[in-house]
Order: structure tokens, then sequence, then C-alpha cells
């Protein structure tokens, strides 16, 4: 089980910012996003901009395979605009 | 041995008050180095031919501030010789004209403080993840940085 952090546009799409959601252990990035998006389907038009941020660290959509962690945060990340 | 070594430390905060030119200047300022520079990124009031009325930002805090000490890590291997850096950015709402991030950079002499300050606003545009949402009179647009690595290579 993941905590699934949500920012800027993709907490607007989702409708909240933080939750658990069971996922496999191991799973590429791009499954990863496929589940998520099964939940929360108005997601799906940012798909092409997304990358995760997994434990910290980003992460393309794609084949990578991800080894996570129970209670490990995996963050959707939209293009971003600090500075 | 103490406090006159003047160890180099880096200081890094996301804060919702008011940004502080003299605060972050303050924090790097340091009787070995003859220099500081300094970077402030300000609001503009206009977006094609928009009026923006304020910004808000929001951060994932713990990565933004992890990935600030990455920069400044870098920072130092690439100029040695840079003493303190002091990163400060503002979240929440940010009216027209205030700072959303001051950069200040101090160094025994100018062109390594200089080209550290530019080094530091650019990955912090690529890699930090904080975001913008500027909010004109009837609508409201999250920005997008075009040095964001991920946003332009799938278009």
């Amino acid at each position: 089980q993941v905590s699934v952090l949500y920012f800027a546009r993709s907490a607007e799409l989702a409708g909240l910012r933080c939750e658990s959601l069971w996922v496999p252990r191991q799973i590429t990035s791009l499954q990863l996003w496929e589940e998520i998006v099964k939940v929360h389907p108005r997601l799906a038009v940012i798909r092409d901009q997304v990358v995760f941020a997994v434990r910290q660290e980003y992460v393309l959509l794609g084949d990578q395979v991800l080894v996570l962690q129970p209670g490990d945060e995996v963050a959707i990340i939209p293009p971003i605009s600090g500075g | 041995m103490g406090e006159s070594e003047d160890v180099p430390k880096d200081f890094i905060k996301l804060k919702t008050e008011k940004l502080s030119v003299d605060e972050v200047s303050e924090l790097v300022i340091s009787p070995y180095c003859g220099a500081v520079s300094l970077f402030i990124g300000t609001t503009r009031n206009n977006f094609e031919g928009k009026k923006v009325i304020h910004l808000e930002y929001e951060a994932y805090t713990s990565m933004a501030e992890t990935e600030i000490k990455k920069i400044c890590r870098d920072v130092r291997q690439k100029w040695a010789s840079v003493k303190h850096i002091a990163v400060h950015h503002r979240l929440g709402l940010v009216p027209v004209t205030e700072a959303s991030v001051i950069i200040a950079v101090s160094s025994p002499h100018r062109a390594e403080s200089l080209e550290a300050v530019k080094y530091c606003i650019n990955t912090l545009k690529a890699s930090v993840p904080i975001w913008k949402k500027e909010i004109y009179e009837d609508e409201y647009s999250w920005k997008e940085n075009k040095e964001c690595f991920w946003a332009n290579s799938e278009k």
C-alpha cells in the first residue's frame, strides 16, 4: 500500500491531495499510472505531461520497473513552474 | 578552532511570509568573502495581454528542499570557493511585484558567486517540484517552465 500525492493540476483533476492505494509490489511506472487513472479517470488528460516522484526520485512514465515498499510516497508531478 | 572557521552553509527555506532581501543577503555574508551575488524573482502583472491579479505557489515541500540541497551540492562541486548559499522561495499567495524567490551566494571573488547564482535559478526552474498558478480576472493558469525536462518532450 503506497501513499499517492497529488499536486497542482493533478490535485484539481483528482479532487484530492493524498490517498493510500493498493498496488503490486513490482509494477512498471506506466502500469502504476494506469492503476491511478482507474481510480481518477479525469487524470487521463495530463498523461503526456506528468512524471512520478517515487521516494522523491523522478521517474518517467514507461517501462521502468518500480519495486515498492509499504508506505512509499508516490507523487504525481505535473510540469513545474518554480522560481 | 571554532566559530571563526565560517564553515560553508546552505540556507534553504520555503515560507508563506514575504521574502526579505536583507535577511537572505545577511545569511551568506562572510568575512572571508569579497562578493555576494543575488537573484530576485519577482512576479509580473501581465501574461499574453491578461492582467495577473496574483500568483499562488504550491510545493512538494520535502522533495523541493531535497532537490535544492542537491543544487547546492552541485554548486560546491563546480565552484569550490563558494562559501554560503541561501535559497528562499515563497509559497501560497504572492501579490504582483513581490519576490517569489531570492537566491544569494557568497564567494571570495565575484566570478564564482555570479556563476553559481545563475546556475541555481536555472536548475531550480528545471528540477524543483514547485508549481505556480497565475490568477487572472476571470480564469487561472498553471504555468510550465520551459526548463522542465519532461513537459516538452512528448510534444
